[in-house]
């Protein structure tokens, strides 16, 4: 931060700081670098550059942004307190910066199994990279916003790029399907959304979440009708983004028909985005006491990882096995998120969810990135069947998905178990014992369908192989995912002890 | 470093053998590195001090220093023979399974090595966490054992061992957690999951409330390990998974793992939640009794010879539940040492099963007899087997199965009596079994095959384990003195256990 505010006051006098400046430079720099690849393509004529061309581009890009985000954001023990840009619009704290890492990580690994998926390498390539970084800078937005109005902003350009993402896929009925789906429950989220911010203007008289939330507390003392049902409107409509059930109902088809990089995508970095946002409104100390809004979360938790383990156990479609995790892992989060909310320093918990997204974030790319490279077209659906033999003809690609689907399913000493370990350590810390049980039964109805592809990988004989064309880059980050499971698995302890203090 | 070098060589090993070029040497290359960590294991025997009750050779290291995660290893006269077992069967397995596992060697031995890492490191953890990651650890490698190498239901069975084993210690983890938020209040501020820092939390116990926090706590663990012992009525995965597993993988669950179960009572549950052990002791005595005597009854009507031992080990970890939770010297030294023989001596006889069934491929009891004029070698060392598994004089399981019953007789006269049946019972089912295999008419096996006797490598398996029956038998006293330092220890101090380190390095210990 000293170096912001040196600059800033060397060039004193600009309308628009250039703090502000400095401090959305990842997002500007990020913006800038969608529109690379597309401009060089009407350069050209319309006609595509060389796919690698653009991937690099795009990479040199997320490096970029990830670097800025480092330097400009993080603790806010400074003296100068947490720097905040453009009248406190958005804020550049520890949170924002862990989470916008891991959502700018996760978004280039997306990106690379785009540029070898059959489904969505091909002539629309440019096109699609420009949409990928423009919901990834929708995310950093919603991410990083202390405004209502902002976070609207965020969350829109988020959702707007993502519908054409997962319509772009152009063979499939299905992915069209998937969009229209998305589109119009995704609409129905943010108009709830905007309601329930329209009560809390109309209570509070500001949208600003820091504000809003010093009357908080004398609001919810009175039991303000208004103010309780806008903050529960504010909240469903997030649970809708991170597919809480019972507001889940979407995300198994929309998972299933788009095309599997944008799948991982949606599983992985605009969940981790959604949940900080949700974080953001929860962890504000002016609600706790608020016990009615708790319970209704802690029921929300139960109901989700449940739904999520039930469902996922009678799936066949690997796609969709994994679509039910990824709403079962919602319910575990759910319970770190409720524990930053009841919590009086709520740095540990809040740490706990930002390690547990980071740790479902790689394990869940990883699994996908797998499933990507098997298909083999763009009508292909992997099911768990269909697996078999992979173990034979491809076997460190085999111990990869193991190693990912272990960890997922919370086996030490992978990754996956830490992330569990210290979101529940959170939660018990504050008292969720039933809540944590409740994840802990879930846990092992998730350990029998994470199970059966490794059965089925190992166990029976089949000739499942990956497709024939390249899928280099792709193995390369699946090779590298693993590693990190297995080695920050064991070294986690600092890593979550940083987090924490950029949390503090 | 002794103990890190005992828990992480195997690692290295199964390293080794996945980048080994020649997969024909990979056999030879396999029992010579666990030929190494016995040596090791060896040297370890030899620098313990079987007088001391004190945690010896630990090494301590911070490893997640906001939860007060270390790696702290540490040996007492409990584990100390544990370990020996484990490191004794290693090179025997992988000698009796040189001809019945013929496809993916490297695999397996690399799996058999994890394993091993993961059994040793149970053992050795003194960190609940670390703990806990060997624990769950040691289900991965047996999970690929029994799956890909197992029989015609190996799916079914693996995945039925898995999600049993991991139901249970999943509540056994929810409670290390609760545990370690508890800590602060003994450490003074920060937490801690260190199994010493648990030793000296006072949990509060109500009796007959059931919803205190000891009992609860206690549930959690003991249902953890019940699972894993397995004790009546959670036993119903193992005869699946011994069944389907091959020889090696039988010998190893058998001989080791089912005795992490038994160890974590002695570890962990004993000294942790002494009020509620002892309210509740008899809860578990009587599931162990019902063990004994059901295992046995199930037993002698199995018509596979595999199913049979299967089920005798229930009966037999019946023995071992009643020992522990009798809490006298009596029981508890009869416990230990009876894990060691059952090790042996189901051991033993999962590897006889498994060379008949290299032999002939079937195990039902029916189609053989009159096998002790082919094979007579083979009967003898069945024989000597049996002897061992009902418990005859002179071998090792009179000495634990005797003691176990004098603890039971202290405890209660009843428990002893019914105990008791199962001695007869096993002693029915065993020599029924082998009177149907190895006398009377030639059965149709016996008649169409040209069996061949025991060879030079079959006896290299068998005769380690026949002197040890004897050894053991004859000489209780050469193993039993490395532990009823610490049994007598615990047994006197259950109420406020603590144990005090010896270390190389003490600084490092204080800190």
């Amino acid at each position: 931060m000293n170096l912001v505010s040196s600059i800033t006051s060397a060039v004193s006098g600009v309308s628009v700081g250039l703090t502000d400046i400095l401090l959305v430079s990842p997002m500007i720099i990020l913006f800038l670098f969608s529109l690379l690849p597309l401009t060089i393509k009407v350069l050209r004529g319309n006609k595509e550059q060389q796919p690698v061309a653009t991937l690099m581009e795009a990479l040199i890009g997320l490096a970029l942004t990830a670097t800025l985000l480092i330097i400009f954001s993080g603790s806010g023990s400074s003296e100068a307190g947490v720097p905040t840009a453009f009248n406190g619009q958005l804020i550049f704290d520890g949170l924002t910066m862990w989470m916008g890492l891991i959502t700018v990580t996760i978004g280039a690994g997306a990106m690379i199994m785009m540029f070898e998926n059959p489904s969505t390498r091909g002539p629309q390539f440019s096109e699609l990279i420009f949409l990928t970084m423009n919901s990834l800078l929708g995310a950093l937005v919603l991410i990083s916003a202390v405004n209502l109005i902002t976070v609207f902003i965020g969350l829109e350009l988020m959702s707007l790029s993502l519908y054409l993402m997962i319509a772009m896929s152009h063979e499939q009925k299905i992915s069209k399907e998937a969009a229209i789906k998305y589109f119009v429950l995704g609409s129905f989220a943010s108009a709830i959304f905007l309601y329930g911010v329209s009560f809390i203007y109309g209570s509070t008289g500001t949208v600003s979440t820091l504000d809003l939330m010093k009357n908080a507390e004398v609001l919810l003392k009175n039991s303000n009708h208004l103010f309780l049902f806008g903050f529960l409107f504010v909240v469903l409509g997030f649970c809708f983004k991170v597919s809480i059930a019972p507001f889940h109902a979407w995300t198994p088809d929309v998972y299933q028909g788009a095309a599997t990089p944008v799948t991982s995508f949606m599983a992985t970095a605009i969940k981790t985005a959604s949940f900080a946002a949700f974080l953001r409104i929860i962890a504000s100390k002016g609600l706790i006491g608020s016990e009615n809004l708790f319970s209704i979360l802690q029921w929300l938790a139960v109901i989700t990882m449940t739904v999520g383990n039930v469902a996922a156990l009678v799936q066949n479609n690997f796609k969709r096995t994994l679509a039910y995790s990824s709403i079962a892992h919602s319910g575990y989060v759910l319970i770190g998120v409720i524990a930053v909310g009841i919590s009086q320093s709520s740095a540990f918990a809040a740490a706990g969810v930002v390690f547990y997204l980071l740790t479902y974030s790689l394990m869940t790319m990883g699994a996908f990135a797998v499933l990507s490279m098997i298909e083999k077209n763009e009508n292909n659906f992997v099911q768990i069947d269909e697996l078999a033999g992979l173990a034979k003809q491809k076997p460190g690609l085999a111990l990869c998905l193991s190693i990912f689907l272990l960890s997922l399913a919370g086996l030490p000493p992978a990754l996956g178990f830490f992330g569990k370990l210290y979101l529940f350590s959170a939660a018990v810390n504050e008292g969720l014992l039933w809540l944590v049980l409740w994840g802990v039964i879930n846990s092992v109805l998730g350990a029998y369908y994470y199970l059966r592809p490794i059965v089925m990988m190992y166990m029976r004989d089949g000739s499942c192989n990956t497709s024939e064309s390249g899928s280099f880059a792709t193995t390369c980050m699946v090779v590298v995912s693993a590693i990190l499971i297995v080695v920050l698995g064991l070294t986690s302890g600092p890593l979550f002890s940083m987090i924490e203090l950029s949390l503090g | 470093m002794l103990l890190s070098v005992l828990i992480f060589l195997p690692v290295l090993f199964s390293v080794m053998i996945v980048l080994w070029p020649q997969k024909s040497s990979v056999r030879h290359l396999a029992l010579g590195f666990s030929l190494i960590e016995f040596l090791v294991s060896l040297v370890l025997l030899q620098r313990f001090d079987p007088s001391s009750a004190a945690l010896q050779m630990a090494e301590k290291t911070t490893w997640i220093e906001r939860f007060g995660v270390s790696y702290f290893l540490g040996i007492d006269g409990v584990s100390l023979m544990l370990v020996m077992l484990t490191t004794f069967l290693t090179p025997i397995v992988i000698l009796a399974s040189w001809k019945s596992i013929d496809e993916k060697i490297k695999g397996f031995h690399a799996a058999l090595f994890i394993l091993q890492t993961a059994m040793l490191g149970s053992f050795l953890a003194m960190d609940a966490i670390l703990f806990y990651v060997f624990w769950e650890l040691s289900l991965v490698p047996m999970y690929f054992i029994i799956g890909i190498w197992g029989g015609s239901r190996k799916i079914y069975a693996t995945i039925k061992f898995f999600i049993y084993t991991m139901a249970g210690s999943l509540l056994m983890l929810l409670a290390i957690i609760f545990m370690i938020n508890l800590t602060p209040e003994v450490t003074g501020g920060a937490m801690s999951a260190s199994l010493l820092d648990f030793y000296k939390l006072k949990i509060p116990f109500i009796a007959g409330d059931f919803f205190t926090t000891q009992t609860l706590l206690f549930f959690a663990f003991a249902l953890a390990f019940a699972i894993k012992v397995p004790m009546f009525p959670l036993h119903t995965w193992l005869p699946d998974a011994h069944v389907e597993a091959p020889t090696p993988g039988s010998v190893i669950l058998a001989g080791v793992m089912l005795k992490m179960g038994t160890y974590g009572f002695l570890r962990w549950v004993i000294p942790l939640f002494p009020d509620a052990t002892e309210h509740y002791a008899w809860v578990f005595i009587a599931a162990g009794i019902i063990g004994i005597v059901y295992g046995a009854l199930v037993a002698m009507v199995q018509p596979d010879v595999k199913k049979l031992v299967a089920y005798s080990s229930v009966s037999h970890m019946g023995y071992i539940v009643v020992g522990l939770f009798t809490m006298n010297a009596y029981g508890l030294n009869g416990a230990l040492y009876q894990m060691l023989n059952h090790g042996i001596s189901t051991g033993a006889l999962f590897i006889l099963i498994g060379m008949l069934y290299e032999r002939t491929h079937s195990r039902e009891i029916s189609k053989y007899g009159g096998l002790a004029s082919a094979l007579p070698l083979y009967t003898i060392a069945f024989i000597i087997v049996t002897m061992s598994s009902i418990a005859v004089p002179l071998t090792n399981g009179f000495i634990g199965e005797f003691l176990i019953l004098l603890g039971a007789y202290q405890y209660a006269p009843a428990v002893a009596a019914i105990s008791v049946s199962g001695v007869v019972l096993g002693a029915a089912y065993m020599l029924w079994m082998v009177k149907k295999v190895f006398f009377g008419p030639k059965g149709e096996l016996v008649r169409a095959h040209p069996l061949q006797d025991l060879n030079i490598r079959e006896l290299a398996v068998l005769a380690p384990m026949l002197i040890m029956i004897f050894w053991m038998g004859l000489f209780p006293g050469h193993f039993m003195s490395f532990s009823t330092t610490s049994i007598d220890h615990l047994i006197k101090n259950k109420h406020n256990y603590s144990l005090a380190v010896v270390s190389t390095s003490m600084k490092s210990l204080e800190k």
